[in-house]
């Protein structure tokens, strides 16, 4: 892939790779390094001037010619809207937009229109949003149309009160005042990024509000209920998991009136049950999992993951107790996939390591799916034991696959903590697989999803034992699924039915009560290829 | 021949090979070894060998703990089938988590370290009410109670181990039963235990298997003393 090299004004550089056909905009939506903007990369407000310094791209067009002078254009000023690279680019970003945690959803994790609704008169917009418990996301559509205006990610804020859902629900449930606060922090956050799309993407914010007719939100059910600011005391009481639990907010009205948005219909995908949210419903929504008569199954890696199981006539849903190592939550330098994450490594040269970092950064920690491969590639070179040992002991500060980048250490407990998440996914898909009578290769579809699936690389993945060892044609890596399959739901008339009938089709696991369970999850423990079943 | 047949299997449980560490014993019954001299000699002592080790050991790690306890368990079960007499029991323990928490792969731990020390274990299994504690270790005749718990609020909250020390003061049980707690929020605050009424803790599943033993051993003593 072509490279954009972006120049700072205080004389910084970063590397951005990308896909041939974007604008330069688009490529830096996605990025920390936003322009300013005030329409929709239409050339009409001007305001994403960049300066070209080197490399071959389209010239300037009508609307530069409209919004830069004669000397802006002579000292190389473009619109960055309308500026296409045709190879590796040169540009100084001399009009930064101010920092923003919101950034536009990577154009190659979204899906394409899952439908319309021509037959809607007034308030055609709609907002699909995927509540996560680290990341939100968020999508503005015309839902007339079909069309997505725009979409944007962005880090929770309840992150504040841990990346734990536990934490948030203990804190809500106990301290007076902290629910109120919990569910404003969401809501907040998703209004901001509803605000960054019109103000950049739309041009006007006020008077588009009132046209929204629709938001849909899913979300796992803590999250939800930290939202709607109901649910909460039941979702710490093991015996309600595995029932359904109301989550919608008894009074609507103030959101309405916090929002600015009169005329939208407010939406909390009621999840299966407490311990399985809309957003695997949505995920299954999202790549029709059931459509089928084969035998398929998902999972959604994230702080919890969730499995579900197709027999080709009923689901079976289940949590798996692993731990957030996923998410990089109890790794020594571990972290979300955010920008500086390691999100591969590869074998180098001379014993060596190569890191790649997200957002072309200098490496901050680990990600999943970096830890993952980490540890495959140290398994392959004999530095680390099928155990999970380091083969000669790398002492507390753990081993620098960077030696001049202490971030890059993993230690014998990070190497633990992802064995037994890898344990315990792998072992509940084990489960649910001999709950339902079926073996690894009965399976039509394996679909991974969330942020970790997409980055993940299927050799590392099958040589640790973390996902089966199908072939790679059966493995479908999507992110964004959740956000998907809430798409969907937008887009259609009888959309939030989509959710009933995921639920009417589910019987629910608490692998707690599963005996064999346990015996598979320590028969996982192992750094190596899943076991066959038995 | 008992010294590499124990090194051997020693290799085995510190690789977490369970398939290798049955490969030994196989061999060492083909050898001529008694099912009673593998118990005794070969993995009660590697069991022991790990409780000293694990403290000491910074990169020992919970997958070790679990398949140190698991290859115990399972050879120990297999072995018992090939026994000439039935061995004596050490003592009887009654084994759950806290009302409230399902995290039960912990106590799965220490339940096999037990079992491989001649100890009767009764799993209650998770979310276990004090009340059900209490009840099942009088039923069983056990010396020691023992309470997992892996989340805050049911280590420290009031239907967990509180409840149980409550419940066997109320009972005027003390004397005859003791109560032990273990769990991730043990380790934050090596007082805690005291203050949720336990009579000790351990800070892992492998280490839990000596204390509660120690716990056996001191309650009997106490009785053969009355």
């Amino acid at each position: 892939m072509p490279i954009l090299h972006v120049c700072h004004l205080d004389g910084s550089e970063h590397r951005l790779e990308f896909e041939t056909g974007l604008s330069v905009r688009e490529v830096l939506d996605g990025t920390p390094y936003r322009v300013r903007a005030a329409c929709g990369g239409t050339g009409a407000c001007g305001a994403c001037q960049v300066r070209w310094l080197a490399g071959e791209a389209n010239p300037p067009g009508l609307a530069e010619y409209q919004k830069l002078t004669p000397e802006e254009r002579a000292a190389g000023e473009r619109l960055a809207c309308q500026l296409r690279p045709r190879g590796d680019v040169r540009i100084l970003l001399d009009h930064p937009a101010p920092p923003s945690r919101w950034r536009s959803i990577d154009p190659a994790d979204l899906r394409p229109a899952p439908g319309a609704r021509p037959e809607l008169s007034q308030h055609v917009y709609g907002v699909a949003v995927d509540l996560g418990t680290i990341h939100i996301r968020v999508a503005l559509w015309d839902r007339k149309r079909g069309r997505r205006i725009a979409s944007r990610r962005g880090p929770n804020p309840q992150m504040s009160f841990g990346a734990d859902v536990l934490n948030r629900l203990e804190a809500a449930r106990d301290r007076p005042g902290r629910a109120e606060e919990l569910a404003r922090l969401a809501r907040t956050a998703i209004i901001q990024a509803v605000r960054d799309i019109l103000k950049r993407d739309v041009g006007e914010v006020t008077p588009m509000l009132a046209e929204i007719g629709q938001v849909v939100v899913v979300g796992n059910t803590a999250m939800l209920a930290l939202l709607g600011g109901r649910g909460i005391a039941e979702l710490l009481a093991p015996e309600h998991w595995q029932s359904r639990i109301e989550v919608r907010p008894r009074e609507p009205e103030p959101w309405h009136r916090d929002w600015f948005m009169p005329n939208a219909e407010i939406i909390l995908a009621p999840p299966v049950a407490g311990f399985i949210g809309s957003d695997l419903a949505a995920d299954l929504i999202a790549c029709a999992l059931t459509d089928e008569p084969a035998p398929a199954m998902l999972i959604d890696v994230g702080t919890n993951s969730e499995i579900a199981l197709w027999d080709g006539e009923r689901l079976r849903l289940t949590s798996a107790p692993g731990g957030p190592a996923f998410e990089g939550v109890g790794i020594r330098h571990g972290m979300p996939a955010e920008d500086g994450a390691i999100h591969r490594v590869h074998a180098g040269p001379d014993g060596g390591f190569r890191l790649d970092t997200l957002a072309g950064e200098a490496a901050r920690g680990y990600c999943g799916s970096g830890l993952a491969d980490a540890i495959a590639v140290l398994l392959a070179a004999g530095r680390i034991k099928p155990s999970g040992r380091f083969a000669s002991s790398p002492g507390p500060d753990g081993l620098r696959l960077d030696p001049d980048n202490p971030r890059t250490a993993l230690t014998a407990a990070d190497v633990d903590a992802f064995l037994r998440a890898k344990a315990s996914l792998s072992a509940a898909m084990a489960t649910l697989l001999a709950e339902a009578g079926l073996d690894w290769s009965d399976l039509a579809r394996l679909v991974v999803c969330g942020a970790f699936g997409r980055q993940l690389d299927l050799d590392h993945a099958r040589a640790t034992g973390l996902l089966p060892a199908l072939d790679p044609a059966r493995i479908e890596l999507l992110a964004d699924a959740s956000l998907a399959g809430c798409e969907r739901a937008l887009l259609s008339a009888d959309g939030i039915e989509y959710f009933d009938r995921i639920a009417s089709k589910s019987d629910t696991i608490n692998l707690s009560w599963i005996e064999g369970f346990e015996d598979r999850y320590i028969d996982h423990l192992r750094l190596r290829p899943v076991p066959p079943l038995r | 021949m008992l010294e590499r047949i124990i090194q051997a299997y020693n290799e085995a449980v510190f690789e977490t090979d369970k398939e290798a560490a049955f490969a030994v014993v196989e061999a060492a019954l083909a050898e001529g070894l008694t099912a009673e001299d593998i118990v005794f000699r070969v993995v009660i002592p590697a069991v022991e060998e790990m409780m000293s080790n694990i403290t000491r050991d910074p990169d020992a790690s919970l997958a070790q703990h679990f398949m140190t306890a698991q290859i115990a368990a399972e050879v120990t079960e297999k072995m018992l089938q090939r026994f000439a007499h039935p061995p004596e029991i050490i003592g009887r323990v009654v084994i759950g988590t806290a009302r409230g928490d399902l995290h039960s792969l912990g106590k799965r731990i220490v339940m096999g370290c037990l079992k491989a020390l001649m100890v009767d274990v009764t799993d209650l299994g998770v979310n276990v009410p004090a009340e059900r504690f209490v009840e099942a270790a009088i039923e069983h005749d056990a010396q020691v109670i023992a309470v997992s718990a892996m989340m805050v609020h049911t280590s420290t909250g009031e239907d967990g181990a509180r409840k149980v020390r409550a419940l066997l003061a109320e009972r005027g049980l003390e004397d005859r039963i003791r109560l032990v707690v273990g769990g991730a929020p043990y380790r934050f605050d090596e007082h805690l235990y005291q203050s949720v009424g336990a009579d000790a803790w351990a800070p892992d599943g492998v280490s839990a298997g000596r204390v509660i033993v120690d716990l056996i051993r001191a309650v009997r003593a106490g009785k053969e003393a009355a």
